[in-house]
């Protein structure tokens, strides 16, 4: 150690110093500010869509859209929070603020259902009839079909206008108790007098598991039904057991998405600079990876039973969204959110990337918004197997609606972002983080 | 080919990883360039320090990948529309959604097939004799606690006593001449 340089040089590889500020920078509010611009711009283009031919009609479907992929984000944060409870970790540390903040959301998410609640007859066929004597004479004055008419009767005690309110009441009343003690205890963790004990580091862990084990099996379950009557019900002939368990993955993988995008994003300046390594952004790549793969494995297996079954109450739903052009879209939506984030997620320079991160994550939200698309428009008769533009410019509501949900729904995020520091400090992993990285 | 003979290079020991990978990065800035670090687990900025360029590996693994998935692809076309064409369910014979199952197990046994033996292939294992394992205290240290630097005698700017003394000035806790 002669020379002063060396002796710099030699320190870099000592353990960092926390920030002394943590929480988000201050280009987070002007982040909110734009998702404010967007969120009106976004509006204002949609209430075009009044004007036009079945515009109203479309605005509902997209809204659907919109709202579940803001439910995606906000319930898949709560299940991703209580994933990295339960798992451990660095990378769990490192999501952790992000994912509060977007289980956080909730509130907003359940406020945001009520349109669908109010527009419910014209989105399912289910919600138009209360007793089977109205399904039947719908059916006989060829409103629906004599099978909508029947698995409608035959399913009414899920799918009705009563139950819906229930359901939504039951999903988001569990899913806001479950989050508000995490969130709670989240910041109790940290004002802990005994912070920084072992005693305190396993009283917290102990009680955190406690609450996220069997949160997530309740997770699961009550995400699975919203699933069903939300969208799968949408056509209510027919019916996939691995529903459920395909929209958990899809959640997985946008949520993965957003939250390696928001901390790649808040890497420029401190806190997150010093909080965010390369190995921890490199094994969420891999995790992300993971998720590809699972949510083609998914519905591919969905799609091969069957494709492989050909029976007549099923095969129909495929024919729907691949015949009269929606083979277009099948495309574009399995490589999109298959082949394109697979083959790119491959490279181990990729996943180290910040840049090319960013780029990635943000194209996989849009994916998962497309794959949406493909699952939500032709269940409608009047898209089914027919997919066109001309005389149907309603259907462009699907950008715009959307975006304008999500935009609202990212300064909700965004606030909630930055009312907390990015990072909860009485955890042993936080320790780790601060290590050099080659002291692993 | 006759055993070779003389000095095979000078290894350092150090006690920590910090003081390996500064001394690397020290030696690699002062000109030398063959070199090796030994350590009991994998240290990345040692690589980085040695600035070891990427292995073939991961092309091998994607080649291999490639290669199953198109052969299990075609041989089942092959199989069920020329060789043997059975007409199941009313199907047509070129039935590809059933064939990316097969296809997708290929694609795992040939890139994981590829990844292994690639590895052994471009790395030189099995290696009966290194001339390392020649230093006393190598044999228990590598695998425990110490971290090793080798300047190889091969390299141009190696010279036994200009590069003993280049080691010393990092004060590592030896410096041994390996034989061949």
């Amino acid at each position: 150690m002669a020379h002063g340089t060396e002796h710099i040089e030699h320190h870099a590889h000592g353990p960092k110093t926390l920030p002394a500020v943590l929480t988000a920078p201050d280009f987070v509010a002007a982040w909110r500010t734009r998702m404010l611009v967007v969120a009106v711009a976004a509006t204002l283009v949609s209430l075009v869509f009044f004007l036009v031919h079945d515009g109203p009609a479309h605005i509902l479907r997209a809204y659907l859209l919109g709202f579940m992929m803001a439910f995606t984000f906000a319930g898949g944060g709560l299940c991703m929070l209580m994933l990295q409870y339960v798992s451990g970790g660095k990378w769990g540390l490192l999501l952790r603020r992000p994912l509060e903040a977007m289980a956080r959301t909730l509130p907003v998410v359940a406020v945001l259902f009520l349109p669908i609640i109010f527009g419910a007859k014209s989105l399912y066929v289910w919600a138009r009839y209360t007793t089977p004597t109205e399904f039947w004479q719908a059916a006989h004055q060829g409103l629906i079909t004599e099978e909508e008419a029947l698995t409608s009767i035959a399913k009414h005690a899920m799918l009705s206008k009563s139950s819906m309110i229930v359901e939504w009441a039951v999903i988001f009343g569990v899913f806001l108790a479950m989050m508000y003690f995490l969130q709670k205890w989240s910041v109790e963790r940290d004002a802990d007098p005994a912070a920084g004990s072992q005693r305190s580091y396993d009283k917290w862990r102990e009680r955190f598991e406690n609450l996220s084990g069997i949160g997530i099996l309740i997770y699961v379950i009550l995400m699975s039904v919203g699933a069903i009557v939300w969208v799968m019900s949408l056509d209510v002939t027919w019916y996939s057991s691995i529903w459920g368990l395909q929209f958990l993955v899809g959640q997985g993988f946008a949520v993965l998405a957003l939250s390696i995008l928001t901390v790649v994003l808040l890497s420029k300046t401190e806190p997150m600079k010093t909080l965010l390594r390369t190995t921890e952004q490199h094994d969420l790549g891999k995790f992300l990876f993971a998720f590809v793969m699972l949510n083609i494995y998914l519905t591919f297996a969905e799609f091969l039973i069957i494709w492989s079954g050909n029976l007549p109450d099923e095969i129909p739903w495929y024919l729907n969204r691949i015949r009269g052009g929606w083979w277009v879209i099948c495309s574009m939506d399995f490589i999109f959110h298959w082949v394109v984030p697979f083959c790119l997620l491959l490279s181990r320079d990729l996943k180290r990337s910040k840049k090319k991160m960013v780029i990635l994550t943000s194209w996989m939200i849009f994916a998962r918004a497309f794959d949406l698309f493909w699952l939500i428009e032709p269940n409608f008769p009047d898209a089914a197997r027919n997919l066109h533009l001309s005389g149907n410019f309603g259907i462009l509501a699907y950008i715009t609606v959307p975006v304008a949900i999500l935009a609202v729904w990212a300064y909700c995020y965004l606030t909630l972002l930055m009312s907390r520091p990015l990072v909860n400090t009485n955890d042993p992993h936080l320790a780790e983080m601060l290590e050099p990285e080659h002291a692993h | 080919m006759p055993p070779r003979e003389g000095t095979y290079g000078l290894l350092a020991e150090f006690n920590t990883p910090s003081e390996l990978v500064h001394a690397t990065q020290m030696a690699r800035r002062e000109g030398y360039r063959r070199m090796e670090c030994y350590t009991p687990y994998p240290v990345e900025e040692a690589a980085e320090a040695l600035h070891f360029h990427k292995t073939r590996v991961p092309l091998l693994c994607l080649m291999g990948g490639v290669m199953g998935l198109t052969t299990a692809f075609l041989m089942e076309t092959w199989i069920n529309v020329y060789a043997y064409p059975l007409n199941i369910g009313g199907r047509p014979l070129f039935s590809w959604p059933a064939f990316i199952i097969p296809a997708y197990e290929w694609t795992i046994l040939f890139s994981g097939l590829s990844a292994a033996f690639g590895m052994l292939a471009l790395n030189g294992l099995p290696q009966l004799y290194h001339p390392v394992f020649n230093a006393p205290n190598f044999r228990n240290g590598a695998t425990t606690d110490k971290f090793f630097l080798c300047l190889e005698a091969h390299d141009p700017k190696f010279s036994l006593t200009e590069s003993r003394a280049f080691l010393e000035q990092f004060s590592p806790a030896s410096v041994v001449e390996v034989d061949h």
